[in-house]
């Protein structure tokens, strides 16, 4: 026995000096306390919430109210307003996930699979629209959108167009089906570099051999690409329908509170009334469940298929097939227009940046006017000062806890590696919101009065769940890294004498140094453009009429937008454009860089 | 300089048995080669030894010091890696100097001895370069200066010039087996070329399937191999199953098919039925060339010409299956004819099947 325990521990020597251990422990003590615990706490404010309040028909209401669609004359033009039913706030959360998901699916795998097998012209403009909803703009893109699309008394954009070519008829999106087709817009193409990864990983011969047996079109597709392709069509899918069920910019756009991120949202603007927070931590767990669930079974589901896939080697690449003349129809007269309108909402914050008004169908006065109030107004140049700080901040403290992580799931061998690898990666599934309530309620709980309480420093909070939620960008970037190195290379200075630290220093970090710049560049933008924690934590700090409030960009453009009035100016939704628009070109340069260095390996920017 | 000894030694991963209860001795100074075809556990048996690996049981001991949990850092073990690992961000100059370096040697100190050992490896002019702008063998010279540099007290060499061409294979192991008797330096060679390991080692361990199989000299290993599957994995062979007749002490009488042959005995007792013979097939000739000689008599199959040599597949009388055997400079019989070859009676090996089922089977298989 005690000799057993001997040996045991001799083993673990051998993998255990100062250096790996601190590798190891701190962050795992890092996400322990600032991850799981605040998640964990979340049920402690289920206490003594009483469950049956969640059957009522605000939250769960089997007979829908309203009509889905609703349609008017009005001076002999035909109005169709689409708004979509009541069902209660769990029920309406969920099925607009769903249909965002189905949407977007079906969008992002028909461009994917024109974009990746066919040649046509015009191909390539359809490959760069269809990423163009990549470079994110929290708010101002639904808002756009609204402009576009949405139901509004000044008529909208696309029922001016519609006037213009003589069609008698307006056509505007309000309510929930505002929600479902913002989110559409945005997040399709989020499974259309899913898909284009997974054709790019498709080995040529499999789909020459269908050919040589005569399988063509819709068949080929059906019976020879889509099996194969289906691990990215789900890992794609499921990251919409988590991104649909956490997002918060389109209900507040569309100013529709019935869905449970809003709900969470306003428990962060009332946060005094105390009553509230037992349905708020019931809301959160069931969005926690609702993301999580799903997103297991997947995995599981796709590390098997994988695992099938990769045993093959490299493949060879698809040369592109000729499309047919129905494939023309389908391409230019459905997926292009599809495409088009989905990229009309960036091009549109472009415009709106630099417009003096755009209220009604059409923007007008050319300005730069929105430029200069970015820095000339205190309460907003201070998002974009906080912003900055908080990365500063942020992004060298993922750096060494990205990096440490990485290093020990990728080179040390003890119990545990695989639990720390989970950690690392579970940000990615929990919707921000539910990490934002967590933050809360653990923090202003446990450290109440000093610096981690999210009501005394928000500033402290939002940087240690930036971290949190933004790492596994870096960890996977930097694990890749690491595993596609020989680990001989270590092991060639260990043996010359070189201790871990050194070795680390010496080998690992010069020959994976690209990985990490190109992680941490994803984590930046993504910390940028976080929207969850920093429109509700970051909002403890007071409102950006206040030159030291503690909100980051995102905060600003929301309240920009949200609430015009308090900073008034021609119209303040141009000036959350004008910033969006910054946000956009530093999208743009990351994802380009990183894309160019990870070298076509796009997909590993966005999936789970 | 230090001996090795390992003692008992296994290692699995998951259900692969790559090591099974090992045992070796290597003296100091001495070049000690092991040889087993891809897979049988060498890359492995060198890790364990370096310290990359663990082994489930047993002792690794450098002279007397039991460095089985050392890390390899902490050991002193240095090994060539079969694609070398040289590091590709350092220059030449910096990969070799390394070792040193992290032995916090003064910078001259580190500078003369980089010079000596680029000197003695005929690397002069290339300290400069990176590891992409070598040749292979370039590569190599420098992977095995950054081992020596830091004159290791163990050097781990794992299949140190299989990426290398045919000639530069023949050069380098010369060169190797020159330095590392004037340095003195304790070496394992692993290979799964035979030539090679028979050439430069001054003792050589066959492995099989994660177990020593024999430790002998070259010329042991090859003129007198003990165990059958050494006999059968040096050289060019052909295996049979025979009929034993008699045994008359070194000596075996045993028939194939129909045709008598005797043959040297590795432990053929009177009584057995049955016994595994292997022939050197190299070492066939046309016509009898010794006094201690044997015939193999039979129908040719298929006769090749093979560059150097001929390969006859005959088929003795009776037998159901058919031999190969290599012969030099010889003008190929006609397939059908009756055709006889003649090898030297140490070219010829009788072992006892008891206990071997398994490996008889497969050899017969493989053939
Ligand atoms: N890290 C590992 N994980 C799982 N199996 C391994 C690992 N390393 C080796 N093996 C297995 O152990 C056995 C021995 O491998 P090893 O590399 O030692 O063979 P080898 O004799 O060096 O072969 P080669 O001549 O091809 O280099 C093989 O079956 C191999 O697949
Ligand atoms: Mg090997």
């Amino acid at each position: 026995m005690e000799a057993k325990l001997e040996l045991t521990i001799k083993k673990l020597r051998l993998q255990m000096d100062l250096t790996s251990l601190l590798l190891y422990i701190v962050p795992l003590i890092m996400l322990l306390t600032f991850f799981v615990a605040p998640i964990a706490s979340i049920f402690t404010g289920l206490a003594y919430f009483d469950w049956s309040l969640l059957a009522s028909p605000f939250y769960i209401n089997l007979k829908p109210v309203g009509a889905p669609v609703e349609i008017r004359q009005i001076y002999g033009v035909t109005l169709v307003i689409v708004k979509g039913v009541d069902m209660g706030v769990i029920l309406n959360s969920i099925v607009n996930s769903l249909l965002v998901t189905f949407f977007a699916t079906m969008i992002g795998t028909s461009v994917a699979l024109l974009v990746g097998l066919y040649e046509f012209p015009g191909r390539r403009v359809l490959a760069v629209l269809a990423s163009l909803p990549l470079l994110v703009t929290p708010f101002v893109n639904a808002y756009v959108i609204r402009l576009l699309y949405g139901f509004s008394l000044q008529g909208n954009t696309i029922s001016y167009m519609l006037r213009s070519l003589g069609i008698p008829f307006e056509i505007g999106f309000t309510g929930l089906a505002g929600i479902t087709l913002a989110q559409t817009l945005a997040f399709y193409p989020i499974v259309y570099i899913n898909v284009l990864a997974a054709l790019g990983s498709i080995d040529a011969t499999l789909i020459e051999q269908a050919l040589n047996l005569g399988s063509r079109g819709f068949r080929l597709i059906r019976t020879v690409v889509l099996p194969l392709v289906l691990p990215g069509i789900l890992a794609g899918a499921t990251l919409v329908y988590i991104l649909s069920l956490e997002d918060v910019g389109a209900p507040i756009v569309f100013n529709y509170r019935n869905v449970m991120s809003y709900q969470v949202f306003l428990f962060f603007q009332e946060y005094t009334a105390i009553g509230r927070t037992g349905v708020a931590a019931a809301l959160c767990l069931l969005m926690l469940l609702l993301a999580v669930v799903p997103l297991a079974v997947v995995r599981k589901y796709l590390s098997l298929k994988y695992y099938a896939r990769l045993a093959r080697g490299a493949p060879r690449p698809l040369k592109r097939l000729k499309l047919g003349p129905v494939g023309m129809l389908v391409a230019y007269l459905l997926v292009f227009p599809i495409v088009v309108a989905a990229a009309a909402p960036q091009i549109g914050v472009l415009i709106l940046a630099f417009s003096e008004r755009w209220v009604g169908a059409l923007p007008s006065g050319f300005t730069l006017n929105n430029y200069y109030v970015l820095f000339s107004k205190p309460g907003v140049f201070r998002g974009i000062v906080n912003s900055l700080t908080y990365v500063a901040t942020a992004i060298p403290l993922i750096a060494v806890l990205g990096f440490a992580i990485a290093y020990t799931v990728a080179r040390i061998r003890v119990a545990g590696i695989g639990f720390l690898d989970l950690l690392s990666t579970a940000p990615l599934a929990v919707p921000g919101l539910v990490v934002a309530f967590g933050y809360f309620i653990f923090l202003h709980t446990v450290a109440q009065g000093t610096m981690l309480d999210p009501l005394v420093s928000p500033a402290t909070v939002l940087v240690l769940a930036y971290v949190v939620r933004k790492m596994p960008f870096t960890v996977r970037s930097v694990y890749t890294g690491i595993i596609q190195t020989p680990q001989e290379l270590e092991e060639a200075a260990s043996c010359l004498g070189a201790k871990r630290w050194l070795t680390i220093r010496s080998i690992v970090v010069p020959l994976v140094w690209r990985s990490i710049v190109a992680g941490l560049l994803l984590s930046t933008i993504y910390v940028m453009s976080e929207v969850s924690v920093s429109v509700t934590i970051g909002a403890l700090g007071g409102d950006i009429v206040s030159p030291s409030h503690t909100g980051p960009i995102t905060f600003v453009i929301m309240r920009l937008i949200q609430s015009p009035s308090t900073i008034g100016g021609a119209q303040p939704q141009a000036v959350a454009a004008a910033m969006a628009t910054i946000l956009m070109a530093l999208e743009a340069l990351v994802l380009f860089v990183a894309i160019a260095r990870l070298a076509g390996r796009g997909q590993m920017l966005i999936s789970v | 300089m230090s001996s090795i000894k390992v003692v008992g030694v296994s290692k699995r991963f998951g259900r692969t048995v790559a090591l099974d209860n090992v045992s070796l001795e290597v003296r100091r100074g001495e070049l000690f080669a092991i040889l087993g075809p891809s897979g049988c556990g060498k890359t492995t048996l060198l890790r364990v030894i370096a310290g990359f690996e663990v082994p489930d049981n047993g002792q690794i001991f450098f002279d007397d010091e039991d460095v089985t949990y050392k890390r390899p850092d902490e050991r002193g073990a240095v090994m060539v890696f079969q694609n070398w690992a040289l590091w590709p961000h350092m220059r030449v100059y910096d990969n070799i100097a390394y070792g040193l370096k992290v032995r916090g040697l003064p910078k001259n100190e580190i500078d003369r001895r980089v010079r000596w050992v680029l000197d003695l490896l005929g690397l002069k002019g290339l300290e400069n370069r990176y590891p992409h702008q070598l040749s292979g063998g370039q590569q190599q010279r420098v992977a095995l200066a950054r081992a020596l540099v830091v004159e290791p007290r163990v050097l781990l060499l794992d299949e140190p010039l299989s990426n290398l061409d045919a000639r530069l294979r023949l050069k380098l192991r010369g060169e190797i087996r020159k330095l590392q008797k004037e340095l003195g330096i304790t070496a394992i060679y692993v290979t799964h070329d035979q030539e090679e390991a028979l050439a430069v080692a001054d003792r050589v361990a066959v492995m099989r399937a994660g177990r020593i199989v024999e430790v002998g000299t070259p010329r042991e290993i090859y003129s007198n191999p003990k165990k059958l599957f050494t006999a059968f994995f040096i050289g060019k062979t052909s295996v049979a199953l025979a009929r034993v007749e008699d045994v008359a002490g070194d000596i075996v009488y045993v028939r194939i098919g129909s045709l008598l042959i005797k043959a040297v005995n590795h432990g053929v007792q009177k009584g057995d039925r049955d016994a595994v013979v292997v022939f050197k097939a190299e070492k066939a000739r046309s016509e009898p060339e010794w006094r201690d000689y044997v015939e193999v008599r039979g129908r040719v199959v298929v006769a090749m010409y093979m560059g150097s040599m001929v390969e006859v597949r005959l088929s003795p009388p009776g037998y159901n299956r058919d031999l190969a055997f290599y012969l030099p400079e010889i003008e190929p019989p006609k397939p059908g004819s009756q055709y006889t070859v003649y090898l030297p009676l140490n070219a010829v090996h009788a072992y006892t099947v008891g206990g071997e089922e398994d490996l008889v089977k497969e050899l017969l298989e493989e053939d």
